[in-house]
């Protein structure tokens, strides 16, 4: 091969993206704070404990523990684009939770207040982000819901899961697994088994949610793996917007987070979930990060129901999820807008899946990646058109943006049809940003960075037009950190 | 203001300018004329900084600064603009919002303070009066889907809120009806001042019937092989570019070789 | 989990087979490499739908046929050869009748200068060192069970060389035929093909049919165009309906050289059509055309990969489907475009129509880029006819399946506007129009 490797380009990459000190990561603290939690390892016993420590009924250890049983029936998946160190699951705590658990929020550990300030995330009354009611789950469980009463009025249940299983126990019942079986696949199993909290929201018949709801997740403790699970019915008629970030320090380990994502939207209800992902992405070299591996789906139950996925994923060493919609209801509409990138060594095996079922189904595909550094940035998608799905639409755009030669950007869409007025509709570009752009900028008297982060910005508008607009605002600036020596 | 001294560059190892000298003061409007491959847009690119052009002798100074040791980005900080000849799209940014992070871009490095959205927008009512210029422009993104006289209306657009000391219009009438390029001749011309001074490239002489300079320089192959006034424009429309080298023997022997 | 492989009498029939004598056995390497691939094939045995690469093509049922290997009658079978020639080919000709030769019906005599055409089994009987490297590779991927099997037992197919700068001005017609036998047969055959620096060919490749049978053939087609090369190279797939046939091609183009493929697929109850370039010479360009249409039955998996591995080398392919009553088409086509291989221009389009409830498209474009400097796009689609141009033919009174059978038409042979030959381009539309239901 005639390749030249050492072009004056490349070696001024090079040279500057190692002069660069790479990216600030912002939220990397520790907080220092006493923690309760089980040893290392997993068996029957550790998830038994885990429920009890959790006061859970019995159905919910059985659940655990069939779940538990299929686990260990299964193979880890071995995915063709990711580069995954063996996980030595017997090495990770699967509970950790700060010692003292408030009953209120006024209760709450000032340290921990202190920690979700200084993440943007006010919790205590003062301070409480407008408009905006938050559940903050910090390792394992959650340490404070805001707004309670307001929501209470309107009817609607927003609760940490522990909480739900407790006192909602039959709509948990009814729900739980119901998307997502608990056997559905290897990380979605283990979750199941060891889930320790998470958030629950019910919206009922007719109720038009009056506020967004909101988790922040964060990830402290040193070997411990987070397994949240979240919940989300939203009954006929009801609407709702849900938004989750989550960060976690800078550790030199990996560690584990396996959530489970559950939405039900019943006959005309609408289901909005956004969230930006920040967890640690670890360093240049690749030491450290968080394994960001997510099932999420949501089922559209109802006729004329709607669900709507937008994500900004800029973290994780390596993060593989396909939030999903089973377009069940008659004229029901799936939505996923993503922007995913990745800087340094960090992997992303990202997408979605449409599964058209019910007629006159709908689903609209928009996916942003952009690859900067070493890093590997893929949409895997699935777009399926079942016998049933009469005159369903599918429209799927996905657009890759390389920044440097050796990254990676890859596109995988599945299209399967097998209905003969179904239409489905691809495209997929690949590029870089171009030289002419940059000098167009520049010769406008804007910086190269400045000009990179604005030419990013306006490569992901599609997307950023569809997050509430205070996270719209946070995932710019996260993109901007993000790629902080990235172009030379 | 702009003092170019024996300037050589040269593009994929290819000699393009070749000793190309030239002075321009404030005020004055010059006109840079030739045929196709004089080097002509070389010129335009090497003045604001574009990679891929390696100047192997000469300088060029602007206002007493060495003008190549800047950064494109200094260079607009400093006071040149360019017009291009083939504005780029950025899909998805906001032309207003472009412009004002240019603009602020380009205070902060001159040590003044910012515009906010107010004040910008203000200033941008003003130049789009002058412009003649329809708002709808200002919400789209830069230079996306805009037609050819769009994007070269949108450049003279950019250079009244930018005002910048010395601008270069590179071949700003290619691909231009006569409507548009009156247009775009009259905003030029309302931005004409005592302290502005305008290098006007162009191949053909039509564009300097609307905006009127002070000099014309004839380029070919790299050097500039005649200059005068208006009337040497008149010339060459008449003659065109074969009478140049004609009255240059180097450059017929060039030609014949 | 293990578990233990289902009894297969596709394997068992070869066991049975025993020792075969096939062209070219007694040669220490190729018996080793035969040897070794037909081992390596018996013990994965045929792959299942967990393999990326048949994911949508199960060939359960066909590891439960037994095929003989080979048909002792092919040499005699007779086959009138104006049911073998194509309109507007009448160049040199190499006919293959259920895997074997016919000189009967080829036509070899008088061959330009520069051109080397002849069946492999002569080749290995006279001169077999210069094949060496191509018969004896190895293949490991999982998805590569055929091209193991055809490796352990091709005995014939195509040498064809071209030599350095010699443009061969008479399209090659290269034939291949299924003829009913006693019994359901399998063949494997194998082309070789070089094209010298700057050399220039034009191959037309025919698999057809002189009568109904259930035959399997493997064919593996290995194309080398060196430097500046320019190779024209055009399929016509009308093979018999109950037949299965496996086609895998590949080609390595190097600097500046430039392949177009043309391709239409008709015939045959299960193909499976494997297409790999490599572009491996800096400017090197490699273009396809493609066309399916399917109807009753028919499963058509179509999987075309193009590496870009230097620089300012460029692809286009556009490729359509077409699968009515209970067909089902499969299209992947990936682009892969490596580190460092700047300036590379990439495209791929691919259109499916879905004419029937009972039908179904797979479609799977995929891009994987480690190159900043590319240009590169895919799309994909899969659709019906417009009812609008529908309703306008029949509004101007064509009978609503002539009108479908048009509009099908005409999506799928716009493809072809491409093709050189004109005559052959008429006769591309033609077939394709008889094959419409």
């Amino acid at each position: 091969m005639t390749i030249e490797n050492d072009s004056p380009a490349v070696l001024r990459d090079n040279a500057e993206v190692a002069a660069a000190l790479g990216r600030r990561y912002e939220a990397g603290f520790v907080t220092d704070i006493e923690t309760d939690s089980l040893p290392p390892g997993l068996s029957e016993d550790i998830v038994r404990q885990l429920s009890a420590l959790k006061g859970e009924p019995e159905w919910m250890t059985d659940w655990r523990l069939k779940a538990y049983r299929h686990w260990l029936t299964m193979p880890m998946p071995n995915w063709a684009k990711l580069n995954i160190a063996p996980i030595d699951f017997q090495a990770i705590s699967y509970y950790a939770s700060p010692k003292n658990k408030p009953k209120s929020l006024d209760e709450v550990d000032p340290k921990l207040l202190e920690t979700y300030d200084k993440l943007g995330v006010p919790l205590h009354e003062r301070a409480k982000l407008a408009g905006v009611a938050v559940d903050a789950v910090f390792d394992s469980v959650s340490v404070g819901t805001t707004f309670r009463k307001e929501l209470a009025e309107a009817g609607v249940i927003f609760c940490s899961m522990s909480e739900a299983i407790r006192e909602h126990s039959e709509l948990v019942q009814k729900y739980l697994g119901s998307v997502v079986p608990t056997g559905d696949n290897y990380f979605a199993a283990l979750n199941s088994a060891v889930f320790s909290d998470g958030s629950f929201v019910f919206i009922p018949k007719g109720v038009r949610c009056p506020m967004e709801l909101s988790t922040y997740f964060r990830i402290n403790a040193g070997h411990t793996g987070q397994f949240e699970r979240t919940l989300i019915i939203a009954e006929e008629g009801a609407y709702v917007s849900y938004l989750e970030g989550c960060t976690a320090p800078m550790r030199d380990e990996n560690q584990l987070h396996a959530a489970v994502v559950e939405l039900v939207a019943l006959e005309q209800a609408q289901i909005k979930y956004s969230t930006v992902q920040n967890w640690y992405p670890g360093d240049e070299e690749g030491r450290g990060g968080i394994y960001n591996f997510v099932t999420k789906r949501g089922d559209c139950r109802g006729d004329d129901s709607k669900i709507s996925w937008t994500q900004v994923e800029t973290g994780s060493a390596i993060t593989w999820k396909y939030p999903s919609c089973v377009l069940r209801g008659d004229r029901s509409v799936g939505e996923f807008y993503s922007v995913a990138l990745t800087h340094h060594r960090q992997q992303a095996d990202t997408g979605t899946k449409m599964i058209h079922q019910g007629k006159g189904t709908r689903s609209k595909i928009v996916s942003k990646g952009i690859s900067a550094g070493r890093s590997s940035n893929s949409y895997r998608g699935l777009v399926k058109m079942e016998k049933g799905a009469e005159g369903a639409r599918n429209y799927t755009q996905c657009d890759s943006l390389l920044i440097g030669k050796k990254c990676g950007a890859h596109t995988f869409p599945y299209m399967e049809v097998k209905n003969p007025t179904a239409i489905v509709e691809h495209e997929a570009t690949t590029s870089k940003i171009s030289d002419d752009q940059l000098f167009y900028c520049r010769s406008r008297g804007i910086g190269e960075e400045d000009a990179v982060s604005m030419i990013v910005d306006g490569f992901c508008k599609q997307v950023f037009r569809e997050l509430p607009m205070e996270f719209a605002v946070e995932a710019k600036k996260l993109l901007e950190i993000s790629l902080e020596g990235a172009v030379g | 203001m702009l003092k170019i001294e024996n300037l050589h560059a040269r593009v994929e190892g290819k000699d393009i300018l070749k000793g190309l000298t030239l002075t321009v003061k404030p005020g004055e409007v010059h006109a840079i004329m030739g045929p196709n491959g004089a080097g002509k847009s070389t010129l335009g690119n090497v003045l604001s900084g574009r990679e891929g052009y390696e100047v192997t002798a000469g300088s060029v100074l602007f206002e007493g600064r060495d003008l190549l040791a800047l950064e494109p980005e200094e260079r607009a900080a400093a006071g040149l603009f360019l017009a291009f000849q083939y504005p780029v799209e950025i899909p998805g940014v906001n032309n207003t919002y472009f412009l004002r992070a240019a603009l602020n871009a380009q205070r902060k490095q001159r040590g003044q303070g910012e515009l906010d959205s107010m004040q910008f927008l203000k200033l941008v009512r003003e130049k789009l009066k002058i412009m003649q210029i329809s708002d709808e422009l200002l919400h789209r993104a830069v230079n996306e889907g805009f037609s050819g006289g769009e994007k070269k209306r949108n450049e003279i657009f950019q250079m009244a809120v930018l005002e910048p000391k010395l601008a270069i219009l590179d071949e700003t009438d290619s691909g231009l009806d006569i409507d548009a390029l009156k247009q775009v001749a009259q905003g030029v011309n309302a931005l004409r001042s005592p302290d502005r001074a305008f290098l006007v490239i162009t191949h053909y002489q039509r564009l300097l019937d609307y905006i009127e300079p002070d000099f014309v320089h004839v380029l070919a192959d790299g050097r500039i092989v005649e200059s005068g006034d208006k009337s040497l424009a008149l010339k060459l429309e008449e003659h065109g570019y074969a009478w140049v080298a004609e009255r240059d023997p180097a450059l017929a022997n060039e030609a014949r070789a | 989990m293990n578990r233990s492989p289902a009894p297969m009498p596709f394997i068992d029939a070869l066991r049975e087979a025993g020792d075969l004598r096939l062209p070219g056995s007694g040669l220490a390497w190729l018996d080793a490499a035969r040897s070794e691939n037909l081992e390596a094939f018996m013990a994965a045995g045929l792959p299942d739908t967990r393999a990326e690469a048949w994911k949508y093509t199960a060939l359960r049922a066909l590891g439960q046929r037994r095929f003989a290997l080979g048909d002792a009658d092919a040499a005699t079978h007779p086959v009138d050869p104006h049911a073998l020639a194509l309109p507007g080919i009448d160049g040199p000709r190499l006919v293959f009748v259920n895997g074997v030769f016919r000189a009967d019906l080829s036509k070899l005599e008088a061959l330009p200068p520069g051109l080397s055409l002849q069946p492999l089994s002569r080749v290995l009987a006279n001169d077999p060192e210069p094949l060496r490297f191509a018969l004896s590779r190895q293949y490991r991927e999982a998805g590569d069970a055929f091209a193991r099997l055809n490796a352990a037992l091709a005995g014939d197919g195509m040498v064809l060389r071209v030599a350095p700068g010699v443009r061969v001005g008479k399209p090659i017609h290269l034939c291949f035929a299924g003829a009913p036998a006693q019994g359901d047969v399998a063949w494997h055959l194998r082309n070789v093909i070089e094209l010298g620096e700057g050399a220039e060919l034009d191959l037309v490749e025919h698999h057809l049919a002189t009568a109904q049978h259930k035959h399997l053939s493997t064919l593996v087609s290995e194309i080398v165009a060196r430097d500046g090369a320019k190779l024209q190279h055009t399929l016509l797939q009308n093979v018999a309906e109950e037949c299965t046939l496996i086609r895998r091609g590949s080609v390595r183009l190097g600097a500046k050289a430039q392949v177009m493929l043309h391709v239409l697929e008709l015939g045959g109850a299960l193909v499976r059509h494997d297409l790999h370039a490599e572009l491996h010479g800096d400017e090197a360009r490699f273009d396809t055309r493609g066309v399916f249409v399917l109807r009753g039955r028919q499963h058509v998996d179509t999987q075309l990969s193009i590496h870009h591995q230097a620089l300012n080398t460029a692809s286009e392919s556009i490729w359509r489907g077409v699968a009515d009553e209970r067909a089902r088409g499969v299209f992947r086509g990936a682009i892969v475009v490596a580190q460092g291989a700047d300036g590379s221009d990439a495209s791929l389009n691919n259109k499916n129509l879905l004419l029937s409830p009972l039908a179904e498209i797979d479609t799977k474009p995929e891009l994987e880029i480690y190159a900043d400097e590319v240009k590169a796009a895919h799309g994909a689609t899969v659709g019906q006819l417009d009812e609008r141009a529908l309703f306008y033919l029949r509004s101007r009174g064509l009978p609503q399946a002539e009108a479908r059978a048009l509009l099908t038409a005409a999506f799928c042979r716009a493809v072809f506007s491409a093709l050189p030959n004109e005559t052959l381009r008429d006769h591309f539309s033609s077939a394709l129009l008889a094959h419409l239901p």
